[in-house]
């Protein structure tokens, strides 16, 4: 870990993406993107969806009838993460309970059905109940109603780093002293006008356009990418911050120590990872992808110029790729799925992420044992 | 003994507004008592209300990229100003970061045509390059671009908490060393999205807004961008920078309460001042005046009445409060780095803005609502509040001089 930084703890994960709703890891299994029938397409059109639930059925007493599906999800992931956590939030001082949620395009759904109120009822005819729910911050702040938290509520968004930014912002609060606890979150959903975009601007792989099965896992796709949504959870806390120990609360489950992460538009990379981790290179580096599709450096390929010899590194997913920026959570997740049960864990570890000439984004990670 | 490594200052502030370019310009307009609020019907036909736009001209000195949204170029006419009034060449913030809020991102370039045939909308000219800057994100990129800025770079997006919480991240970013400089603020731009939004909610007052009047009824939009450059004292002490305020303490609090109302009794503003002063290591007594959040819906200022009752309780005198929206509308995303920078103004100058229009204050024995003349004394300590949709709370605290 970064010297003077105080590591902070993931003990809790939650999900909600193509896998389903899921506490804890993602148990690793292939997977194909799907047609979208959600609006009129012209042909066969492909993406990594998130399949219709109840999220009552997930999270008992969960009322998300008035609320789009980022919002739904950010609250059924953010449960099942605090699940995962074993926390019983009655126990806890919710005013030290942070939430911190990344967002490439925030609640794009309403967004969209504010702007066809406005194009059927012109502007002073639009849905008074909808317009608070497109902010971007609506999400976190239904996360923080529902579970009655009421530290630090952050949204942030970064073209090619949102999640990782989530990821450091939150550390930040925890080393900071402004909270104890923080529910992290990052994640998007798809709708038509952004897969317009993407598809307008010729930026979408033509795996969207067929049903060809696609390569198997740690391959890549030729050209492009595949769109993808979803919203992954996570708890992290400040390790001993009951205790005033090195661990974290008693009993909790540790997936990984964070330390202190950089992310920069530019700059000297190697360097930069070099003084992060003290010098030495990571033993085993997470790509957290390109983060945004337009992105051309493979971070793979920057993974290896910073790792030693017999380095582990773990390629990018191609669904939380779909994500542009905001698919670093689940990178991590899935990586973390990936590692054997029952071993050691990696030692010092790099989340990285890279977007050509666009710059990076590094956290020093520590996986545990699980 | 000040640890001037942990110690966050601010060395400039740039400012674009309905009054223009510039603290300066900011100032003498408040000062003057000058209301930039005006019929809305003037400038968007078919809304009714009263809004304050910033003068298009005022964008046309910069060269922007094509590419830009109305929040891009508020907010690099903003950094601009920001970097001219540090002192500092823009060469010297190469590798500092730049975190900015809003709240619409490039909405202002999309019109409802969009909504039956997105891929026909994108297909005609321009508009791909002008869909491009949807995302909120956009706005720090587009600084960050535009000045070869290479450090960190994200946006904030809280709702009408998100200036100021650009602020507070910035500054708990700085302590991290993540940048030698951080470029903080917000950028907002009025748009036929907002308006509708807050016309349907019923929350626009069609006359100039009163904020904490016993007749208030509803807040007014406006438009701008406030962009603050904030350092440690460490290292604006190594380049022998010129320190404008010193930021003391910096808090964020949810209500947990409502989706868009606060909570009734104010308590989630007034843990967050709370907090902030704690940071600060100050007491209420300390407190000089509060810039507030002051919408003047009736909900928000009953909520931020009580809250300073709560956190100023057993003060020896009223606390000083005013809501500067009566100046120039409520700016969203905007508003807490605009209010930031007007705190900052007090704190230099000792004036003490008074909320316009306020004829019968809300009853609140704890606190000096500021109306009628601009009232002079030295300002040690000042405060600015910020809340917002969603239960967001910021409060930071800004001093004159090193504690």
């Amino acid at each position: 870990m970064t010297p003077n930084s105080p590591p902070v703890t993931i003990t809790g994960i939650g999900s909600v993406s193509p896998f389903g709703p899921l506490a804890g890891l993602i148990p690793p299994s292939a997977l194909e993107p799907s047609a979208i029938t959600a609006w009129t397409t012209t042909g066969l059109r492909r993406a990594f969806l998130v399949q219709p639930f109840r999220p009552a059925s997930v999270v008992p007493g969960l009322k998300t009838r008035r609320l789009d599906r980022l919002s739904a999800w950010a609250l059924v992931a953010s449960s099942l993460a605090i699940q995962d956590a074993g926390i019983d939030l009655s126990q806890v001082d919710r005013s030290r309970v942070a939430v911190v949620f990344a967002t490439a395009f925030g609640c794009i759904e309403l967004t969209e059905a504010f702007y066809l109120s406005a194009a059927a009822n012109g502007w002073n005819g639009t849905d008074p109940s909808t317009f608070p729910e497109t902010l971007a911050s609506s999400p976190a702040g239904h996360v923080a109603l529902f579970h009655g938290l009421r530290g630090p509520n952050v949204t942030v968004s970064d073209k090619h780093f949102a999640g990782e930014n989530a990821l450091i912002q939150a550390a930040s609060l925890l080393r900071h002293g402004q909270a104890d606890l923080a529910i992290v979150l990052a994640g998007d959903a798809l709708v038509q006008s952004l897969y317009s975009w993407y598809e307008v601007a010729d930026l979408l792989s033509p795996a969207c356009y067929n049903s060809d099965p696609l390569p198997e896992a740690g391959g890549s796709i030729p050209s492009g990418f595949i769109p993808s949504e979803g919203v992954a959870a996570l708890v992290m806390e400040s390790s001993g911050r009951d205790s005033g120990s090195e661990e974290a609360r008693s009993g909790a489950r540790c997936y990984a120590r964070v330390g202190a992460g950089r992310w920069a538009a530019g700059g000297q990379l190697a360097e930069i990872i070099r003084q992060l981790l003290g010098g030495s290179g990571p033993r085993l580096t997470v790509c957290s992808g390109n983060g945004a599709p337009c992105a051309t450096s493979p971070t793979t390929a920057i993974a290896r110029e910073i790792s030693s010899d017999g380095a582990v590194i773990i390629p990018p997913q191609l669904f939380a790729q779909g994500l542009a920026g905001t698919g670093a959570l689940f990178h991590l997740i899935m990586a973390l799925s990936s590692q054997p049960s029952g071993q050691p864990g990696n030692g010092q570890a790099l989340l990285l992420g890279t977007a050509g000439d666009s710059g990076f984004a590094a956290l020093p990670l520590e996986l545990l044992r699980r | 003994m000040t640890d001037f490594h942990k110690t966050i200052v601010v060395t400039g502030v740039g400012v674009i507004s309905p009054y223009g370019v510039g603290l300066d310009c900011l100032q003498t307009g408040m000062l003057s008592g000058k209301s930039c609020l005006t019929p809305m019907k003037d400038v968007y036909p078919g809304f009714e209300g009263t809004i304050a736009q910033v003068p298009g001209s005022l964008l046309h000195a910069e060269d922007f990229n094509s590419r830009y949204s109305r929040t891009d170029q508020l907010a690099v006419v903003a950094t601009r100003d920001a970097m001219a009034n540090s002192g500092y060449e823009s060469s010297a913030f190469r590798e500092s970061g730049v975190l900015i809020a809003n709240t619409v991102g490039g909405l202002t370039e999309i019109d409802t045509g969009i909504a039956k045939d997105p891929a026909a909308w994108f297909r005609r000219p321009g508009r791909l390059l002008r869909g491009s800057s949807f995302p909120i994100s956009h706005v720090a990129d587009a600084v960050g671009e535009h000045f070869g800025i290479r450090g960190p770079r994200c946006a904030i997006s809280v709702a009408c908490a998100s200036g100021a919480i650009a602020i507070a991240l910035a500054a708990n970013l700085l302590l991290d060393g993540a940048a030698p400089m951080i470029l903080a603020g917000g950028s907002e731009p009025l748009c036929p999205f907002t308006l509708s939004g807050f016309n349907s909610l019923r929350a626009l007052d069609p006359n100039p807004c009163r904020p904490f009047d016993q007749n208030r009824s509803g807040l007014n939009l406006g438009e701008g961008s406030a962009v603050l450059v904030l350092e440690t004292q460490a290292g604006a002490t190594a380049r022998n920078a010129r320190v404008l305020a010193v930021l003391r303490g910096w808090a964020m609090t949810n209500d947990a309460f409502h989706t868009t109302a606060p909570h009734k009794e104010g308590s989630g503003l007034a843990d967050c001042i709370k907090l902030s002063m704690e940071m600060a290591e100050v007491s209420g007594d300390d407190i000089g005046y509060v810039n507030a959040h002051g919408t003047g819906t009736p909900l928000n200022d009953i909520a931020e009445a009580n809250a300073y009752e709560i956190a100023f309780r057993g003060r020896k005198h009223p606390i000083p409060v005013s809501s500067t929206k009566s100046y120039f509308g409520h700016c969203l995303g905007a508003a807490g780095a605009l209010e930031a920078a007007i705190t900052i103004m007090a704190v230099r100058s000792g004036a003490l803005l008074p909320t316009l229009r306020l004829t019968h204050p809300i009853e609140s024995p704890g606190v000096d609502w500021l109306r009628g003349a601009v009232k002079r004394q030295p300002l040690p300590l000042a405060m600015s509040a910020s809340s917002g949709f969603g239960g967001s709370n910021t409060v930071l605290v800004f001093g004159s001089g090193l504690p």
